[in-house]
């Protein structure tokens, strides 16, 4: 009976954080249109890591390989060597997505503030998903590129909305000079 | 003070673990060769699982599929190929023992001499050369054959060893890289991701341009009724994995074979003719299909790679020392444009 409680404690406890990872997973965009069984076969592909407080997890102009997602713990995403801080992120946060798709300097650093587990997805994951499982690398690829598009839609708006101002200021300035 | 006596302590920590890793590599050398011959073996054949998976097979599944077909592919080759090819290479060695063929090879001699009158043929000596070279390759091969834990671990402990490494080797890769540490984990996924691509296409590629070459030599010479046809096919497969040299290093024994048996000219521009469509059809087609030259190694570094394999390792060292040479070459230079990336150098 003891021995039954045991086991069943054991799987219990598994099983239950894997349910965390799962329902964290989901939550993340990339990863939102995937059932149960596609988020396993991403859960088995991705490396869970500690990291200590004020570690680095990487650092501003290092080639970024790929996305980390916080299971728990605290990341700050800071710019520069005075460490000027951007944002702080925590548990069902991502950061780093960009790299999934190019092999481009990291534009920012990113120091756990506390300590923190984390799980990593990489480019070389992604593309051996790609290979394995075209349905599932597709739908997050697809994802990604969403993702992309909203960003860049945004980023088109926000520059619009600069020109505009930047085309009144001018004119100012020269109504300005001729009176 | 500190500083230095730490420094020298790691020093003779470090020294000392080479040193037991080399004993113990040296006292397990019969093991080291069975997993590296396994997971070589594992490693060519996973993209095929890989392709299995994305058809809807479990890794199990496709694992236990590949695995079977493999093997029974061995096993009928054993059963078929091995015994012809012992028969031919004892009768070979024993007609040239016999002396049987001595009037041959002078009247080979004599072609020689004939048609090029500047080679001093008396210094080349055909048939002792020969004679040594035959008593050479089947003493290595009774050697392989005669030992007892070659051919336990060739028939169980292999096929076993690749089971897992197909299945788990995912598995095993992720444990790895678990153990690297925060700040050199994303450099070294990266670097062997790098590995990876490279070293796939270049192994695979070179396995399948020997298969494709030995195969087609075999049938070509068995078309033309050349004896020894499927130990000379085997060879020149093996021998094209040698740059330069390979090619042509699979039609002289055709040749001299042909010499030998008293076959005609014609045989042996019929013999050149097969050897130049195969290696024709290796260039144009499958060379540029398994992409097998994407490692450009250097004529001076694929003589040397030979020479050493060749003196350290004996036959079989002279045929791998390229892929090795090419492994080599790729580990290093992504190793370290990898570490200078990520700033490391």
């Amino acid at each position: 009976m003891e021995e039954d409680t045991l086991w069943g404690n054991i799987f219990h406890k598994k099983e239950k954080q894997s349910d965390d990872i799962y329902t964290l997973l989901a939550k993340v965009p990339i990863f939102q249109d995937l059932n149960k069984r596609e988020l396993k076969a991403i859960e088995r592909i991705l490396h869970q890591r500690t990291y200590n407080s004020n570690e680095p997890i990487f650092n501003e102009g290092d080639t970024g390989v790929g996305m980390f997602i916080i299971i728990e713990g605290r990341v700050n995403i800071v710019l520069g060597k005075d460490y000027k801080l951007l944002a702080t992120l925590s548990n069902g946060d991502f950061f780093g997505e960009m790299a999934l798709l190019s092999e481009v300097p990291r534009t920012a650093s990113a120091l756990a503030s506390i300590e923190s587990q984390m799980l990593g997805f990489f480019q070389s994951d992604l593309f051996g998903l790609l290979e394995t499982n075209p349905r599932l690398g597709n739908k997050i690829m697809f994802r990604l590129a969403q993702m992309i598009a909203d960003r860049l839609r945004f980023s088109n708006l926000e520059n619009q909305q600069l020109k505009i101002k930047l085309a009144r200021l001018e004119e100012k300035s020269k109504e300005k000079k001729v009176s | 003070m500190d500083v230095t006596v730490g420094r020298f302590l790691r020093f003779i920590v470090i020294l000392f673990v080479m040193v037991v890793i080399s004993w113990l590599m040296y006292k397990l050398a019969d093991l080291l060769t069975v997993v590296i011959v396994s997971f070589l073996i594992s490693y060519i054949l996973d993209p095929v699982a890989s392709y299995m998976e994305a058809r809807g097979f479990s890794r199990t599944a496709a694992t236990a599929i590949i695995f079977t077909v493999f093997f029974l592919l061995i096993a009928i080759n054993v059963w078929l190929v091995l015994p012809g090819m012992f028969g031919q290479l004892f009768v070979l060695q024993k007609q040239l023992s016999s002396g049987g063929t001595d009037s041959l090879i002078l009247a080979a001699q004599d072609f020689i001499k004939s048609t090029a009158s500047m080679v001093d043929i008396e210094s080349i000596d055909i048939k002792g050369k020969l004679e040594s070279f035959l008593t050479y390759a089947s003493d290595q091969v009774m050697a392989i054959l005669s030992n007892i834990v070659s051919i336990i671990s060739a028939v169980v402990i292999i096929p076993f060893v690749v089971f897992f490494f197909l299945r788990d080797g995912r598995n095993m890769k992720k444990l790895f890289i678990s153990y690297i540490p925060n700040r050199y984990f994303e450099m070294m996924l990266n670097i062997m991701h790098k590995i990876d691509g490279q070293l796939g296409g270049y192994l695979r590629g070179q396995f399948t341009e020997a298969a494709v070459v030995g195969i087609l030599g075999a049938i070509a010479l068995l078309i033309l009724k050349v004896k020894y046809s499927i130990i000379i096919g085997i060879f020149a497969g093996l021998a094209n994995l040698i740059p330069y040299v390979g090619p042509v290093a699979g039609a002289v024994p055709a040749i001299l074979v042909t010499l030998v048996n008293g076959g005609s000219t014609s045989t042996i521009i019929y013999i050149i003719i097969a050897f130049a469509i195969v290696q024709f059809i290796d260039n144009m087609i499958v060379q540029p299909i398994v992409l097998s030259k994407s490692v450009d190694l250097h004529p001076l570094i694929i003589v040397f790679a030979v020479l050493i394999g060749g003196k350290f390792f004996g036959l079989l060292g002279l045929l791998l020392a390229v892929p090795a040479a090419g492994i080599i070459k790729v580990t290093s230079s992504e190793i370290y444009y990898g570490l200078k990336k990520f700033r490391h150098l």
